[in-house]
This record gives C-alpha cells, structure tokens and sequence, in this order.
C-alpha cells in the first residue's frame, strides 16, 4: 500500500499542472452545474464541454509525456463518449 | 465458483493472460460498454412510451408516492392522515397548467389570481386550504424532503387543521425549460359549525407555504387558462379522468449509471493498484485522469438528482 500511494504521489508530482489543470476543469464542471441547474440543454453542453476537456487533456498529456497512441485516445474517447450517452436522458430528455 | 472467481480475477487485475491490463478496461470491454449506453439510452426512451403519450422528462416524482410520503411525515409526528381529494387535485391540475400558460411560478398569479380561486373553482368550499410548490425534482422523496427541510413548507405539510390533500404533477414548458411542476392542495371542508363562522362575516383561512412573490410575465404561449390539461403538458395522476399512470424506469436507469460507475471505478482501482504492486510499465490511459473525470461526473449526478426548488 505503500509502495502504491508513493507511486501516486510521484506521478502526481511530475505532472502537477496537468492534474490541477483536470482538476480545475471538474470543479468548474461542478460550479456551472449548478448554477445551471434545471436548464437542461446548457446542462448537457456543460457536459460536452467537460468531456470534450477531458479527452484533449488525455490527448495533451500523453503528448507531454511522449506516450501518444492512438489505443490510448481511442480509450479516452470511448470513456468520455460511454459517460455522455449514459446521462444524456438524465439530463435532455 | 472457482470459474467465477477466475473471471473476475481475468476482469479486474492486471496479470499475463489479459496482458496487464484489467480486461474490464480493454479497448473491447469499453466498446461495449458504449454500445450498451446507447442502446439502454434508446430503450429507456421508447419504453416510457405509453398509450401514445411521451413521458417528456425524466422524473419519477408519482402522485401515488407524494401521497404516501406526505401521510407518512404526519404519521411521525401523531397527525391524522389526509384523505386524497379529487376536487383538490383537480385545483392542483389547473394551477399548474396556469401557471404554464401564464408563465409564473408563485402562489399568485401575475393577474392576481389566488391558489383559493383554483380551490372553489374546483368545486371544493373549504375552511382550511393551503398549497406548496415544488418545480424540476427528480424523486417525490427529494420533493417531501424539501418541503420537511424547509419551516414554512413543513408547518404547512403538518397542519393538524387539514384533512384532505390532492397532488398534480404536470410537466411542461416554464421560462423556456421544460419543467416538471408537482402542486399540493390542502384543505378542510366547511362544515356546518364552521359556516355558522361564516355567516358572522369571518373569511375561511387559506395557508400558503411562503409571501407570494412578484413574478414578471413572460411571453404566454398557450391561452387555454381554464383547461386543466393544455397540449403540450402531461399530468400524472392517482385517478381516471385527466390524469393517467405512466410507465417510469427512472429509478431503474438512474442505478444503471450508479453501479455501471462503481464498477468502472473499481476496475481502475484495481488495475492502478496491481499495476503498481506488480511493477507493471504499459502503454494506455492514466488510471488517475479516468479517476478523476468518473469521480466529478458521479458527484455531478448525484447534484443533478439533488436539484429542485419549492414555492
């Protein structure tokens, strides 16, 4: 357990900024919920926008990090879509 | 057992046979996983389907549940419970859909129009009336909890004077949004004692939850103030007549997306974990961002099934 929680630190301390950077963008995505909350369609465009952040963030980090793939994209974007189709009826219909 | 227990060993940890990655994250399981949001988002939408009728909004707030919470909240405090009343939820129907028409949402109309008028209109002389409001809750618990959690709403919900109660639960266009609004009625019919009151020139005492408030009217867009069910809304109701049950998978698909979630995120817990342990270096993802992303989407669900607000 040890050994894990080193390893998470170590990975979360080299790529601090992006991190934070995802992290921002989720407590963004949080605030404008509920800010908008009720109004469906910018509630769904919220989370477009969230996931769509997500994605290019997993598309910007890897290439910082010199590990792009396209299996690694096509994961993220698989992920992100997953998630959009799933609360599409909680939230536009 | 043992096969089952070697399955999910295959799914969720990271070891030769799945190439070091939790199988449940492979490119294969997640198209799946995508394809099954799809085709359950399209099923849900053609399941709610009734009798012709489209079910417009996702919400699972029911008269029958309303009904039963409310008598339930009395009942914890030694109150008597309050009968159903169709005249009362008629009332209920038809402020709703006046305050569709006219594009408010308050205890009083713009025109002035009280919740009393819709009351007697309705053909129910009462001594006692109240109403509380409610607009965009997802379950009819969230709805009870916010009128309980709320001083005025709760005193309203717990006047020891009402006997009867009548829901509406009518979804239509408010503002611009599509908008479920649940209305409840209460009230005590005048009895002989209490008209023998009211010959002596003393007013029934009508109970609203909250001061009305000024509402500015919008743009109206449909004009049939007196009908109870204009084109374009739903009711759900307890009764024949206007209202009509409808089929509702709300629940069933909001704990789709919780345990499709949880297990997505016990998955990559695993795999990170194992991944780690075994000291394994592979091309994909970052388990953390993944984390990170389902982590704020699970807390955005649980605040969108939270939301609401009560009149």
């Amino acid at each position: 357990m040890t050994h894990y929680v080193h390893h998470l630190k170590k990975d979360i301390q080299r790529h601090l900024f992006d991190y934070l950077m995802l992290f921002t963008s989720g407590v963004a995505f949080l605030i404008a919920l509920n800010v908008f909350k009720g109004e469906k369609l910018i509630t769904f465009i919220i989370l477009m926008a969230f996931t769509s952040v997500y994605i290019i963030w997993g598309i910007y980090h890897h290439i910082i990090d010199d590990s792009i793939r396209l299996k690694t994209v096509l994961e993220y974007i698989l992920i992100g879509f997953t998630i959009i189709f799933l609360l599409k009826l909680l939230l536009i219909t | 057992m043992k096969k089952i227990f070697n399955f999910f060993h295959y799914l969720l940890i990271p070891q030769a046979k799945n190439n070091f990655r939790a199988k449940a994250l492979h490119h294969d399981f997640l198209t799946i996983y995508l394809l099954v949001a799809l085709v359950s988002a399209i099923m849900f939408k053609n399941t709610v389907t009734v009798g012709g009728n489209v079910l417009g909004f996702a919400t699972d707030v029911t008269i029958e549940k309303l009904f039963q919470l409310t008598n339930s909240e009395r009942a914890k405090q030694g109150l008597s419970p309050l009968t159903y009343n169709d005249q009362l939820a008629t009332a209920g129907q038809r402020k709703a859909a006046d305050m569709f028409a006219k594009n408010y949402w308050a205890h009083y109309a713009p025109d002035g129009t009280a919740p009393w008028d819709f009351i007697k209109k309705a053909g129910y002389t009462y001594e006692y009336a109240g109403e509380n409001l409610a607009k965009n809750f997802m379950f009819s618990q969230g709805v009870v909890d916010a009128w309980m959690n709320s001083t005025t709403h709760r005193e309203n919900l717990l006047r020891k004077e009402y006997t009867d109660v009548g829901f509406a639960v009518v979804n239509g266009v408010l503002n611009g949004e599509e908008t479920t609004l649940v209305v409840q009625e209460f009230g005590k019919p005048l009895s002989g004692l209490a008209l023998t009151r009211e010959v002596s020139a003393q007013e029934p005492q009508p109970v609203v939850s909250q001061a009305p408030q000024a509402v500015p009217t919008a743009a109206v867009e449909q004009s049939q103030v007196s009908q109870a069910i204009p084109a374009g809304q739903t009711v759900n109701g307890l009764s024949g007549g206007a209202s009509r049950p409808l089929i509702n998978l709300m629940p069933a698909y909001v704990n789709l997306n919780l345990v499709f979630f949880a297990f997505l995120l016990l998955a990559l817990l695993l795999d990170l974990y194992f991944a780690m342990k075994l000291k394994v270096i592979r091309v994909g993802g970052k388990n953390i961002a993944h984390f990170m992303f389902i982590g704020f989407i699970f807390a955005g669900l649980l605040l969108i099934t939270l939301k609401g607000a009560i009149l």
